[in-house]
């Protein structure tokens, strides 16, 4: 067997181990549960009345669910599942096996990935589900406004949650690296806590900036633009579900997958490189 | 010549300590040479460098100096660890797995070839004596059983040094000789074992040379026998002797030149005893079920 095949193996056995580790915790299946709940709940909006805007405002709390459960969920699952490693020193038996840290590394982003995927195709298929349900009920109701068919593209929903899913998978990596010299649960938490904060907020500071000419604060915000993701790309809600036509164009999507996986890989690099010289 | 199992020369660690990066060295330029197919010890109080020794031949830290092989393969490198078995201290492993789940798991890591993991998965198993209790979750094993466990994940890739770091801290006696009789199966298999442990009385019949360390240094280093004996005297042990044939004895000794020392009564050590008792009521418990099994 090539060593790439063999190496592939070893991290699909750690992402597989970390996954049903992660799975057996109770705070994803609390959170998953607290999510579904909160999506249920948004049916209580039925009472006021909004029509068809109703639709629009469970898919926005559902999208809205999706990334604030899915974000508190990336970093506390991918921080625990790594320090669980080194806590209870199943690391240093793992590690010293034939294997490579890189690989240790990538086998525990992988199972936490995996656990991210779960939660989000079930948040989406909920999500789905409900407004398959109320969209229903309001064309028995409201005929005359769904006269050219449903108005929700389903496969949209889905398509938000992929692109969430990339999202959560920096989020994962940078909480990775965060851990790689970390030395405890809380500092690696909060640290990617406000990560999280600055890629999702540095749009605000590319604009503040962009007015600035060409010195060195333009040039610190784009360095700046560089190492921190920018978070907003993948908040392409507005162009989904209801909004034009034909949608996000499947270019765009790619672009922003890629995207997406170029700074995972990055930060997980990053993270091999110290966890590389980490004393276990 | 064979090439060693494992070779350190001048091995020296430092690890940076505080804010300030004070070093501190718990390995201070050892050498040490460690045979094929022997049972090697590695003693000293805590603190002496034992375990950072252990985690710089497996390639868990970087020596700060020096050189560490095995099998001729540099200690670090991927290769290396391949033909290693390790049982750390207090191991704790993935508590949702059975027994053999984890075994299981850690042989596909290790690339046991799938036609026969499942042989190797029970042979290991029942060379550590825990095949009634593999089907069982790990979190239910009792220390015992989670170092024979350790010792059957340590094993499964079938390495050809296995490494055993303090193998019977915290583990009863009987625990103890357990773990003891599979080294030496293993020393009978043709395997290397290097094992650490501060409680010398344990290992003492166990290991075929031992190194004694201190605050990283290496203190002694030789054949068990020839470290412990007493090269000025002999002993003679006497069944049966009068007052009388004593006084005899003593005298033809001292017409021969020699001078007897002391006499005393040969003692079996703690150990022993515990053993022998236990053994023999489980012993005889085993043959009352047997009897108690054919009269019904």
């Amino acid at each position: 067997m090539s060593s790439a095949v063999e190496s592939f193996n070893r991290i699909r056995l750690i992402a597989g181990n970390t996954f049903l580790e992660a799975v057996r915790q109770k705070f994803f299946n609390s959170l998953l549960l607290i999510s579904i709940a909160l999506l249920a709940s948004s049916t209580f909006f039925q009472q006021f009345d909004f029509g068809t805007s109703e639709l629009k405002f469970i898919t926005d709390f559902g999208f809205g669910a999706l990334f604030f459960f899915g974000s508190i969920l990336s970093i506390t699952a991918t921080t625990q599942l790594f320090f669980n490693e080194i806590e209870n020193r199943t690391a240093l038996t793992m590690l010293a096996k034939p294997i490579y840290k890189l690989e240790f590394l990538a086998g525990k982003f992988l199972g936490a990935h995996l656990l991210m995927l779960c939660f989000t195709v079930v948040i989406s298929v909920v999500l789905a589900g409900m407004l398959f349900w109320r969209e229903t009920e309001l064309m028995a109701h409201l005929g005359d406004e769904f006269t050219g068919g449903r108005l929700i593209r389903y496969g949209d929903v889905f398509l938000f949650g992929f692109l969430q899913w990339m999202k959560f998978g920096i989020l994962a990596a940078i909480t990775l690296f965060v851990a790689s010299f970390s030395n405890t649960n809380l500092y690696t938490i909060v640290v990617s806590f406000f990560m999280l904060i600055i890629c999702q907020l540095q749009y605000i500071a590319r604009d503040a900036y962009s007015s600035l000419e060409v010195g060195i604060g333009s040039w610190l915000v784009q360095v700046l633009g560089l190492v921190f993701p920018n978070f907003q790309l993948f908040n392409v809600g507005e162009q989904l579900v209801f909004g034009v036509e034909s949608g996000l164009p499947v270019v765009t999507t790619l672009q922003i997958t890629g995207y997406g996986l170029v700074y995972t890989v990055a930060f997980i690099l990053l993270a091999q490189l110290n966890f590389g010289r980490r004393e276990i | 010549m064979t090439t060693p199992a494992i070779r350190i020369q001048g091995l020296t660690k430092d690890f940076a300590v505080g804010m300030r990066g004070v070093k501190l060295r718990a390995v201070d330029g050892l050498d040490l040479e460690i045979a094929d197919n022997e049972i090697f010890g590695l003693l000293g109080p805590n603190g002496s460098g034992k375990s950072t020794t252990i985690k710089i031949i497996l390639g868990l830290l970087d020596a700060s100096k020096g050189q560490c092989g095995i099998y001729g393969k540099p200690s670090h490198t991927v290769e290396a660890r391949k033909s290693v078995g390790f049982l750390p201290e207090a191991p704790y492993f993935y508590r949702y797995l059975s027994g053999r789940e984890l075994v299981r798991f850690y042989a596909r890591v290790c690339g046991v070839p799938r036609v026969s993991i499942n042989e190797q998965v029970d042979s290991v198993i029942e060379l550590v004596g825990m095949t009634e209790a593999a089907h069982r979750r790990v979190g239910t094993y009792s220390k015992g059983m989670l170092q024979r466990i350790g010792l059957a994940q340590a094993l499964v890739h079938d390495p050809q040094l296995v490494i055993l770091d303090e193998p019977t801290a915290g583990v009863d006696p009987l625990g103890a000789a357990a773990i003891a009789d599979i080294v030496r199966e293993l020393k009978l298999r043709g395997k290397t074992i290097l094992l650490s442990s501060h409680l010398l009385a344990q290992i003492e019949g166990l290991c075929d040379r031992v190194a004694i360390l201190h605050r990283g240094k290496l203190v002694r280093e030789g054949r068990v026998d020839e470290l412990v004996e007493d090269g000025q005297a002999e002993s003679l042990v006497v069944e049966g002797l009068t007052a009388e044939g004593m006084v005899a004895v003593e005298k033809a000794i001292c017409e021969q030149g020699g001078t007897l020392r002391r006499v005393e009564k040969p003692r079996l050590s703690l150990d022993t005893l515990f053993l022998n008792e236990v053994k023999q009521r489980e012993a005889s418990r085993q043959s009352i079920d047997a009897e108690e099994g054919g009269a019904s």
